[in-house]
Parts: structure tokens; C-alpha cells; sequence
């Protein structure tokens, strides 16, 4: 279809998308010196055929200075940097899934002689353009019609471990603020070891017996430095004292066990006063 | 069963390595071992349609109403991600020669997301140049909802046909 036409088709298509994305698994790639190997599966679950580019870049999550997690990325990356965005390669990095198809993409690692142990990170980006839609309309020339096209990124973690990987973490710094109907909790994390530490963090509040009586869970992943802010529900809390607790550990239920690098359950608590 | 968790099944039932069977070209073995867990979907839902605008005076699509671009996401439950956009500053008419454009802008509320609930009115308002960070719903329900408006500007002397651009969202699974 010609660029006009597919526009058109766009622009008046009336109904909503019938839905236009393609599925991926998994969201996180672990590699291994053995197999040096990994793959990500697409499939496309429309009725029109999904463009899809595949490339990487160096980042890593971290927090900005509200305590929200962003992605950092690093474009040029120095050679204390664990990045392995510069020698892993993806095949095919340009394809075209089918309707109600599957397309497995291979990632192949190339990684430096001389590689110290410790994972290495990249982020691979996959890049995804919805189908052509069915013109439902007549186009009328004297007007002016204006519509946007919409395309999708999705950004996902590739890991690379070589030799003896090991990870920790310590946390300091925590702390708590009433903030409206919600607490918000600060902490300061960091990553020990030469691997990111893949975790979750649950974060309780608890009176004077123990009674949970809000709580948050999320999953985690600290690969320097971070302080991220959560935020539990506390609604109207009567005034007095309790207990805000914070768990991490490397439990994750969305990854295979024998993905995540385990490693000691870390806690802290801190006092919380509502007056 | 929703189509996508239908969809996300599916696929689980694909991704599981049957005794017999080839593994892929090449054989390589132990890749699909690590083909398992969650699934990560995002859908376009809808693009973002002004339709027709009137020239000379600007036209607003805002994120609640029905012309506006929408995309739902699907993830691992009570995951963090975060959402950026590249968005146009100007919209090429594809019907006339070039040259023939028109300025679109983006406020500081023209995006919303919802967590966990297709309902737009109940979502939380940011701005698109800044992005944001959202979390994906408890497990009945472990979808992010992104909607995104925006303003055109055509000139009274613009030229009559279609104009368009590409709105980009990138997610980034944290």
C-alpha cells in the first residue's frame, strides 16, 4: 500500500484498532559464557502484519532526585563499564512478523578475550509498527484532516554472566513522611557484588501488636546506587506510633528461580509517627 | 477470558519445550529454557485522530476524548515501568507538496495513565515530553492504560489535504 493510502486508511478508520502490538516473552534475557546465546520470542496476535527493529543500548535503572525510577542511559559507555551492548548481536534485526504468527529473534554474544567474571548488561530495544488498517471512508480533498500514527518501543533487559556472579545489597537512610492519604518511604540501596541484585521489596506498616496495616510490593532491580521512593495507602491513619518495615530479598515471581542470583534477605525499620 | 490474557496463554502453552521436538534451528539448546514467565505486550488501541480541523484556528484533541490515542500495556504484576515519548513538533501533509506542514504541541497534560483500569477519566495527568513512571496492575489485572491528546495548529492558509506524523512510546521494563 502507498504511503497516502496507508494514511488514509489511518485517518478514517473510524472504529478503534482492533488492536496493533506484538506479544514478547520473556522481559528479561540472562545469557551465560557457555551457550553465549539467548532468545526473545515475538508474536504477533492481529490480523495484520507487525514491522519490527531490533537494537540495544547501555542503561540501567536508577532514580532521579524525586526518588522515581527512570532508565539512565549511557551512550558512550568507558571500559570500567559493564555494558554489553557493543558485542551482543541480535538476528534478524529487522523482520516482519505475520498475523497469528511467531518469529524468534537469536541473540548472540561476542564478548571481548580477556573478559574479567560479572555480568554485563544491555538493553535491548524492540521497535514495533502496527499493521495497515482498511480504508472506511472517502477521502474529501478540500479539507483538512490531521491524525497521528502511533508506534510502540519496548525496552527490556539482556544480562551477561561469565564465571563466578555474585550479588548483594545494603540499605540505609530509611525513612518516612506522611504525605496526604499515603506514606512515602525512602531508602538508600546499593548494588554489592559483581552482578545486579533482581529482587523484590515489601515495604509494611504495622501498629504497636503487629497488625499489618498497609503494605506495598514491588520488584527491584539495583545495579549501582539508588533511592527510590515508594508510597503505601495509609487512608486516614489515627494519630500515634508505628513500625514501617522494608524487606528486600531476591525472590521474584516473574523469573525463574534458577535465573536470579540469590542472596541473604535484607531488613530495616524505622518509627513512624502520625500526630 | 480477555484476549489478551487469551493471548498471553497462548503463548506460555508456545514457549513450552515438548519432548521430541525440534527446539529451533541449529539446535540450540537451552535457549528456550529461559523463554518462560510473564509475557510483555503493549497495543495501540487507537491513534490519535483529530479529524477534520478548521484552518486557522487551533484544534485540541484532550486525552478523554474519544479521537485520542491510546495504548495498553501488559506486563508482570506490580512491575515498575517507565513510559517516554518522541512526539512531532510538525505534521507533514502527505497529499500536497513539500513543505506543506502544520505545528502540533503536546501540554503538561495532554498524556494520562491508569493502572490496572481501561477508564480514562479516573487516570493520572503528565506530561508526554517529560514521560513518566507507572506500575502495572495486581494480578486480576496486570495492564498500565496510556492515553495522549494533543493541539494543532493550521494556519488560514494551509493547504487542504492530510496531515500526519508518528507519535513514538517506549516502554521500559525496570
Amino acid at each position: 500500500m502507498k504511503r497516502t493510502g496507508l494514511s488514509l486508511a489511518l485517518l478514517w478508520g473510524a472504529a478503534p484498532l482492533a488492536g496493533q502490538g506484538v506479544v514478547i516473552a520473556p522481559h528479561a534475557v540472562f545469557m551465560d559464557a557457555r551457550t553465549r546465546s539467548g532468545a526473545v520470542l515475538l508474536y504477533n496476535p492481529n490480523t495484520e502484519p507487525v514491522e519490527v527493529a531490533i537494537s540495544f543500548f547501555f542503561g540501567y535503572p536508577a532514580t532521579d532526585s524525586a526518588g522515581i525510577i527512570v532508565v539512565r542511559t549511557v551512550e558512550h559507555p568507558d571500559s570500567t563499564s559493564p555494558s554489553a551492548a557493543s558485542w551482543i548481536q541480535a538476528f534478524p534485526r529487522r523482520l516482519t512478523v505475520p498475523p497469528l504468527e511467531r518469529q524468534t529473534i537469536r541473540l548472540l554474544a561476542s564478548p571481548p578475550p580477556g573478559l574479567a567474571d560479572g555480568e554485563y548488561w544491555a538493553r535491548l530495544v524492540i521497535s514495533a509498527k502496527g499493521g495497515q488498517l482498511p480504508v472506511t471512508g472517502v477521502a474529501d480533498t478540500a479539507k483538512v484532516r490531521v491524525g497521528l500514527t502511533l508506534e510502540v518501543r519496548t525496552i527490556i533487559g539482556v544480562f551477561y554472566r561469565k564465571g563466578a556472579v555474585y550479588t548483594g545489597i545494603s540499605l540505609s537512610g530509611l525513612r518516612t513522611a506522611v504525605v496526604g492519604d499515603s506514606l512515602a518511604v525512602w531508602a538508600r540501596l546499593t548494588q554489592q557484588g559483581n552482578a545486579a541484585y533482581i529482587g523484590s521489596a515489601h515495604a509494611a506498616l504495622v501498629d504497636s501488636t503487629g497488625k499489618t496495616l498497609a503494605e506495598m510490593k514491588a520488584p527491584i532491580g539495583v545495579y549501582y546506587t539508588m533511592e527510590p521512593r515508594y508510597a503505601l495507602p495509609i487512608g486516614a491513619l489515627a494519630p500515634g506510633r508505628y513500625r514501617l518495615r522494608l524487606d528486600l530479598s531476591t525472590a521474584r515471581e516473574d523469573l525463574a528461580p534458577e535465573l536470579v542470583l540469590p542472596s541473604p534477605p535484607v531488613r530495616d525499620s524505622v518509627e513512624v509517627r502520625v500526630p | 477470558m480477555s484476549r489478551p490474557r487469551l493471548v498471553a496463554v497462548l503463548l506460555l502453552g508456545l514457549l513450552v519445550p515438548r519432548p521430541g521436538l525440534s527446539q529451533g534451528v541449529g539446535g540450540s539448546v537451552g535457549i528456550d529454557a529461559n523463554v518462560i514467565g510473564p509475557v510483555l505486550t503493549i497495543t495501540t488501541l487507537s491513534n490519535l485522530n483529530f479529524g477534520s480541523v478548521p484552518k486557522g484556528v487551533a484544534t485540541t484533541v484532550q486525552p478523554t476524548a474519544a479521537g485520542a490515542g491510546a495504548w495498553q500495556i501488559q506486563g508482570s504484576k506490580n512491575a515498575n515501568v517507565t513510559i517516554t515519548f518522541v512526539l512531532p513538533a510538525l505534521l507533514t501533509n502527505i497529499q500536497a507538496l513539500p513543505g506543506s506542514t502544520m505545528p502540533v504541541s503536546f501540554g503538561a497534560t495532554s498524556a494520562r495513565w491508569n493502572r490496572a483500569t481501561n477508564n480514562v477519566a479516573g487516570a493520572t495527568a503528565f506530561d508526554p515530553s517529560g514521560g513518566t513512571t507507572g506500575k502495572l496492575g495486581p494480578p486480576a489485572n496486570p495492564y498500565i492504560y496510556l492515553w495522549i491528546g494533543g493541539t494543532v495548529t493550521p494556519a488560514a492558509t494551509a493547504k487542504p489535504g492530510v496531515y500526519t506524523g508518528t507519535i513514538i512510546v517506549t516502554i521500559a521494563y525496570l
